[in-house]
């Protein structure tokens, strides 16, 4: 990268914080996806604020460099993977939290985890109720940035239904403010709709390629403390997936519901079995395994009731396992990071939601696929909002067999178009699902004008955004 | 010391996920409060933790990265603190692999590492104190100690050289306990510098002569100040070096014993004291060694023990291990900074530990911070009550 803009980033940020070194450099090549090849940017900056930011990306824009905006660098689908001598913008120093406790809502800035937030909040009685699965190096801005859903998901969606607004600088430099925020003599974020439009919604999942959110502010919760934790067992999806319907029918206040088939819980059990302190057993044909949560005991044992009593209806059992739930609920926020590394594989997961009543379907093509191409994986799912399921299939190779890992890369966009043919959707419009998703062609135009106009260099993380 | 296994190292580091929780993680229920001390206090790139110290390394031994001063950095910009492999999942303990990886790159010149290598051959010690001997602090005492017995008190470098309140008040303790003991006319080092910098030939040669060393001093126990020492002698020498010794015990677990034996009697101190407890890494998270310096302190009238957040397995590191303190002393005190300012937070008036090499690195903590606050050993408050 030219040296002058090199020191003028090294003016904005202060020289500490701007390196071209080529073993930073390196580091910054790849993030957690696994199946994602290496690309070396040119210059990494480390800002501390929102004017930083702006300055930097003025410089970019003007310069035509392009960027990539990191935070934990815990991506999986390559979101943050650097342009060849492009710019990282790594966003982990805007570490300032501030509670408007009031209007239940908590302001974060771009650099701070859940794991910090969560231990901030507890201080206040208050939780997020969402969380990733890394959620202690995720940021909750990156997050947001790829409307991540995780643990909690299944009582309040994903990230994004949480978000009451957003601070986000554009392409251009100029910074904005959405919802209530945007006024200055507002108490703070109480209204995510306000002036009309929800531009927040805009920069809700755009993978960075819109603009950087420095800042997100979102709902905050009471802090549950009574829990309920069993499982659940059915001889076929049909039972069970409706068993999940019935349970949001009856406002059953699921905070994680996953659902599992036989031989993938087998798999599982491998991994987290002898940790969680699980009895060996033959599983069923589907397992849900649940975690109830309420404010207030009498509802908790309330609900607990209904929802055995919903399952003996749908012609499932209780199994009575509780650490199955217990383990996937008290340890949220590195479970399946660590039981990732239960077995000696990498691995890269083709995230999409499905309906309930059509998990089967997912099911169904991601075991299609493992056959054809003859490697190992698994799916599951956990209920993830409204009427929705979160589908999660991981595909695993050999870290040190390259062969092996483009053999299951190859596989993942084949999978993705069958997917969406079985009526799955990205919530991360990561770039494989480029040119498979027949019917959006006049959705996609609009987000590819609605990049052209936002981001009209295109420096911001060019063709992530479902190869836009 | 074995010849490093490149198969296994490859695929070690080939283990990391890249899931980044061994940067900044923040797990209340579990104890973390931050894992890496290094990111913490610096400028906080990728290559300030684990996981770009992990791709690095892998970078640098397949040859897409040269190995240049600059490039091997961060390999040594780390104290092994360890507590990125107490939070990571996988099966490989990354901060023993980065240690691996600093002895396959052994031979490349770097100055500072090879100074205090040469000067260990040299003068049996790291440090460069002028004239005088490592048994000089005996002389400070008024009671004599022999040169042999079956109880050897190994002061260790740090103490016989820098600290020498800690040999002295170890010693006082022991003979106020009617202990038989006796302190070596020429202490050797233990060589755990040279382990944690990646000079294992040399470390091998060291720790052969130490081993000779205390095997002809008829010693049956070994009673060490140094948290680096003990895990020198009760892991590396059994298990990477394959050399035995004799039993090797931590004066905190042989003080414990002493006040459960009521061989001592801890009587009040002066006044009443809020003390915190500094867990050094080799000696907690590493050898398990969390009880013994609570028990002795909380034996002591008027002692008020209040624990850092975090504390014990999740421990943040003073900064000074790994040879973190001579390849980047600014950082290292840095991370001591920290460490006083996390204990400020607790209101004790006395932060205390079990290592001179983290006392030492916590009293420029303590300087840097410009924090009042008095650092010491946890013999050195069991020996005042003593008196």
């Amino acid at each position: 990268m030219d040296s002058e803009i090199i020191d003028n980033l090294r003016d904005i940020a202060g020289a500490e914080f701007v390196s071209t070194r080529e073993d930073v450099l390196l580091a910054y090549s790849s993030s957690a996806s696994m199946g994602i090849d290496p690309v070396q940017p040119g210059a990494v900056v480390r800002p501390s604020n929102a004017d930083e930011v702006a300055a930097i990306l003025r410089i970019a824009d003007e310069h035509g460099i392009p960027v990539t905006i990191r935070a934990g660098g815990t991506s999986l689908q390559g979101e943050v993977t650097p342009k060849a001598d492009g710019l990282v913008v790594e966003l982990m120093r805007l570490n300032k939290i501030e509670l408007f406790k009031d209007l239940r809502t908590v302001r974060v800035g771009a650099g701070v985890t859940f794991g910090e937030l969560d231990k901030f909040l507890s201080e206040h009685d208050l939780w997020l109720p969402v969380s990733p699965e890394s959620a202690l190096a995720c940021t909750v801005a990156g997050n947001v940035a790829v409307n991540g859903s995780g643990p909690g998901s299944s009582f309040a969606g994903c990230i994004g239904e949480l978000v009451m607004g957003l601070e986000i600088v554009l392409p251009n430099s100029q910074v904005i403010q959405t919802g209530s925020e945007a006024n200055p003599n507002a108490p703070g974020p109480f209204l995510r709709y306000a002036f009309g439009p929800d531009i927040t919604g805009i920069f809700i999942g755009s993978l960075g390629s819109l603009g950087v959110i420095t800042s997100v502010s979102v709902k905050v919760f009471k802090r549950m403390e009574h829990f309920d934790y069993n499982t659940y067992g059915f001889d076929s999806h049909e039972q069970a997936e409706k068993f999940l319907v019935e349970l949001k029918d009856n406002d059953v206040n699921m905070l994680m519901a996953s659902l599992y088939e036989g031989p993938t819980l087998e798999f599982f059990m491998d991994m987290v079995g002898e940790e969680f302190g699980i009895p060996p057993m033959e599983w069923p044909h589907r397992t849900v395994s649940m975690t109830i949560g309420r404010v207030r005991k009498d509802v908790l044992e309330s609900d607990a009731k209904l929802a055995r009593e919903i399952c003996e209806k749908m012609g499932g059992r209780v199994i009575g396992i509780v650490e199955l739930p217990k383990g996937e609920w008290d340890g949220r926020f590195w479970t399946f990071v660590r039981c990732s590394y239960v077995h000696p594989w990498a691995w890269q997961v083709v995230y999409h939601h499905q309906a309930p009543t059509n998990v089967h379907r997912s099911v169904e093509e991601i075991t299609k696929i493992m056959d054809k191409y003859a490697f190992l994986g698994h799916t599951a799912g956990f209920a993830s909002g409204h009427s929705s399921m979160n589908m999660y299939p991981q595909f695993y190779w050999d870290p040190v067999d390259e062969e092996e890992r483009k053999k299951v890369v190859g596989a993942l966009k084949e999978l993705a178009g069958n997917l969406y043919k079985a009526g799955a959707v990205p919530f991360k419009l990561a770039s494989y699902w480029d040119g498979l998703m027949e019917g959006t062609e006049t959705y996609m135009e609009l987000l590819r004008r609605l990049k052209e106009t936002i981001d009209p260099n295109g420096i911001m993380n060019k063709g992530v955004l479902g190869g836009i | 010391m074995p010849e490093v296994d490149m198969e296994e190292l490859i695929e070690n580091l080939h283990q990391c996920r890249r899931c980044g929780i061994c940067r900044n993680a923040v797990y209340e229920t579990v104890g973390f409060d931050g894992v890496c001390p290094v990111w913490r206090c610096s400028n906080g790139f990728e290559t300030d933790f684990m996981r770009g110290k992990m791709l690095v390394a892998l970078a640098l031994l397949d040859g897409r990265l040269k190995r240049t001063s600059e490039n091997l950095e961060s390999i040594y910009r780390c104290s092994l603190c360890g507590n990125c492999t107490e939070i990571c999942g996988a099966e490989f303990s990354p901060s023993e692999t980065l240690e691996t990886v600093r002895q396959v790159l052994s031979d490349f010149p770097i100055d500072i590492r090879d100074a205090i290598a040469d000067r260990i051959a040299e003068t049996g010690t790291p440090y460069v104190l002028g004239t005088g001997t490592k048994r000089d602090w005996v002389s400070e005492l008024d009671f004599d100690i022999p040169v042999s017995g079956k109880t050897v008190y190994f002061a260790g470098c740090t103490s016989s050289q820098k600290l020498k309140n800690v040999a002295r008040s170890t010693a006082r303790l022991l003979h106020k306990s009617g202990v038989d003991f006796t302190v070596l006319e020429e202490e050797p080092c233990c060589g755990s510098v040279l382990l944690r910098m990646g000079k294992a030939a040399q470390a091998l040669e060291n720790a052969q002569a130490f081993a000779d060393r205390i095997k002809d001093s008829g010693a049956e126990t070994v009673v060490v100040s140094c948290a680096g020492c003990m895990r020198t002698l009760t892991r590396d020498f059994p298990i990477g070096l394959g050399l035995e010794l004799p039993e090797v015990v931590h004066i905190v677990d042989y003080a414990a014993s002493l006040i459960s034996e009521e061989k001592i009697s801890p009587k009040p101190l002066d006044m009443k004291i809020k003390v915190t407890y500094h867990d050094p890494c080799h000696l907690g998270r590493e050898l398990g060694v969390f009880d013994s310096p609570r028990i002795i302190l909380q034996s002591i009238p008027g002692v008020e023990l209040v624990e850092m957040e975090p504390n014990r397995n999740q421990a943040l590191c003073c900064g000074a291990g790994g040879g973190l303190r001579s390849f980047d002393s600014d950082l290292a005190k840095n991370i001591a900074a920290d460490r006083i300012e996390t204990a400020m937070v607790t209101g004790a008036s006395v932060v205390v530990t079990a290592c001179p090499f983290c006392e030492d690195n916590l009293h420029s903590g303590a300087q840097l911070a410009n924090r009042l606050i008095e650092v010491a050993d946890v013999v050195e408050l069991l020996e005042r009550s003593l008196t």
